[in-house]
């Protein structure tokens, strides 16, 4: 019976379904999705001759529904990495074939026996230079509504990120985050809660805080990197930034596994890394990549910014995924 | 309502009604029937088997509320919905045929536009730094701008106009068929035009507004898209509390059993409805 509900489920949910020599690779659409396909699929179809079909977004209750029906239309998914690492514990992730995918230049610490580094980001604090006076000096800003009134947009869902910027923001230092204390979080949270506007994808980051709705966001590094690159009124601060990490991997039963693993090493090869953070603002996860970029893309990275830099632990979220995740979504609802 | 029921029962009269029922039977079976108990197993044996699901659900403060939400901004949606809907379709029902024709395409080609985008229109127009507030600001009418997004007045906006048609179409219908000589009959009486609304109008026109009610009120129940953008998380819906389990926390025996209460819920509450829509045509009055 399970069988069955997740069949139907899976039937009625997948919209592209590869041919053979075919494969689908599925991402967060918007603009990271755009570079994805110009760096990484356009040059893979043109030297291998396999067509890559674009999906998305992506959608882990899919992925589930697609690995329990052993009915997979997906062949290379973008996930969180704190994902990646709970979906192979259970079981819903294909192991990578690292003689197929060189490992050496990988970032180890982005890659896992069943993912590659997508790229890794920050969350960095972006601001609308027209209803803020001033330069906010990090995260604490976002807490204090007398010194910097405005609406405040957040990341909505549960993931690393949101929690820590209120620990940081109460005076928790850095090297003492984990194990996250959730009640002191949600209590720093709980004192600008009114004041917050959730935001469920990146565009819509953008759209809050290019248009002013929101004084202050929380937002992918990358996302701000397009908005300035559009021209849009918007200010950065760095301090405190928040890296954490999209993998690629590969869900249990994809029908064109030997693509998918040809894609990746494709994906992960320097030339592409940089090419896409070259697109993106994102930061590559080869370590040969930035020898191949140029200076100023360079500049834009994340990893120009280590000064004052942490690192959201991905193996803690890992593990205490549903746990937080559900203080967090009772949290929301209050 | 009344004609819908006439007209099943006259289908079940004809010869080889119950044949020609049986490829819908099939269907319903198959697509709604089958799914459906695929759910009620889901949440009674995921990830164990035992009513911890339901438990869960019914033991805990956030779920009750958001439980209370749900019926909350139905409830309000739908009252809202009565008000704005009614003297339309008073309107439609006694204006020229050309012309309420051209009314009518306007409505039902609102309910062709899709509705994200539908939804994302109002994004913009309700926001902070949105169309409204500035207009209003300007005008110096307001100094601050109005929350009208992110709360229940932006859900409540967003989907009365979604669901304004929904109510529209079954109230012309009803009042169309009243006769127009009982209102007349009641002005010769020396009745008030008030008072020919309230004592002939309005209780000839509840079964339109009975039957429109109950499909607003079921449609809003399970509503996602809208209360997701233009409310808040304070009042969350249950239908994007049931989206949260199964794609983000993976819980798809508790997100099964939140699906699972909602649905009898809503045929309890139609059972209702029937029964007490029946009672009303039986003893002949309101």
């Amino acid at each position: 019976m399970k069988l069955i509900f997740a069949g139907i489920l899976a039937g009625l949910l997948t919209t592209t379904a590869a041919k053979a020599e075919d494969m689908v690779f599925t991402s967060w659409g918007g603009t990271t999705q755009e570079a994805q396909t110009k760096s990484w699929a356009e040059p893979f179809t043109a030297a291998s001759g396999v067509k890559v079909l674009q999906d998305g977004p992506t959608d882990y209750g899919k992925l589930k529904a697609m690995v329990d029906a052993g009915n997979v239309s997906w062949d290379v998914v973008d996930v969180e990495m704190d994902f990646a690492i709970k979906a192979a514990k259970d079981g819903l992730l294909e192991p990578i074939d690292f003689n197929a995918v060189p490992k050496v230049d990988l970032d180890p610490r982005f890659t896992t026996d069943h993912a590659v580094g997508s790229f890794y980001y920050s969350f960095v604090l972006a601001w609308n230079k027209g209803a803020v006076s001033g330069e906010p000096a990090g995260w604490a800003d976002m807490f204090d509504l007398k010194k910097s009134p405005g609406k405040r947009a957040f990341y909505k869902w549960s993931a690393p990120g949101v929690i820590e910027i209120a620990l940081l923001a109460d005076g928790v230092p850095a090297d003492k985050l984990y194990p996250l204390d959730l009640d002191r979080a949600f209590k720093k949270l709980d004192t600008i809660k009114s004041d917050i506007v959730w935001w469920s994808g990146g565009a819509e980051s953008q759209q809050l805080i290019a248009s002013g709705e929101a004084a202050f966001g929380q937002l992918w590094n990358g996302r701000v990197f397009a908005l300035e690159k559009d021209g849009a009124d918007v200010g950065v601060t760095w301090g405190q930034n928040l890296t954490a990490a999209d993998v690629l991997v590969v869900p249990k039963g994809a029908k064109n596994k030997d693509a998918a693993m040809k894609f990746l090493a494709a994906a992960s090869s320097p030339t592409s890394q940089a090419k896409f953070a070259e697109a993106s603002g994102y930061a590559p996860i080869n370590t040969k990549a930035k020898a191949e970029m140029p200076a100023d893309a360079v500049k834009a990275l994340p990893d120009a910014h280590v000064d004052g830099q942490i690192n959201l632990d991905m193996k803690y979220w890992a593990e205490h995924r549903d746990e937080i995740a559900t203080r967090w979504y009772a949290w929301q609802a209050k | 309502m009344s004609v819908e029921t006439q007209q099943s029962v006259a289908t079940l009269r004809m010869p080889g009604g119950l044949g020609g029922l049986l490829p819908a039977l099939i269907l319903i079976g198959l697509f709604f029937v089958v799914p459906v108990l695929a759910l009620l197993l889901r949440s009674v044996t995921d990830p164990a088997p035992g009513f911890q699901n339901y438990a869960a659900l019914l033991g805990d403060g956030t779920y009750a509320r958001v439980f209370f939400n749900t019926f909350l901004v139905a409830a309000v949606v739908t009252s809202v919905t009565v008000l704005v809907a009614f003297p339309v379709a008073w309107m439609l029902a006694i204006m020229p045929p050309a012309l309420a024709s051209i009314v009518f395409g306007v409505i039902v080609l609102s309910m062709w536009t899709n509705l994200l985008t539908r939804t994302y229109a109002w994004m913009v127009l309700l926001q902070r730094t949105g169309v409204i507030n500035r207009a209003l600001m300007a005008t110096g009418l307001i100094d601050q701008p109005l929350p009208l997004i992110n709360n229940l007045t932006g859900v409540t906006i967003g989907m009365v106009y979604i669901m304004l048609p929904f109510m529209i179409l079954p109230l012309v219908g009803t009042l169309r068929a009243i006769d127009p000589m009982t209102l007349r009959a009641a002005a010769l009486c020396g009745a008030s035009p008030f008072q020919a609304f309230r004592r002939i109008l309005l209780p000839l026109s509840l079964p339109g507004v009975a039957a429109g009610g109950l499909m607003v009120f079921v449609m809003s129940l399970g509503y996602f898209v809208t209360p997701a953008l233009l409310g808040g998380t304070s009042n969350m819906m249950l239908a994007e509390m049931i989206a949260q389990m199964i794609q983000s926390l993976l819980n798809w025996g508790l997100g099964s059993a939140a699906a699972f209460i909602l649905l009898v819920v809503t045929m309890a509450l139609y059972a209702l409805q029937l029964r007490l829509v029946g009672v009303r045509r039986a003893t002949g009055g309101v």
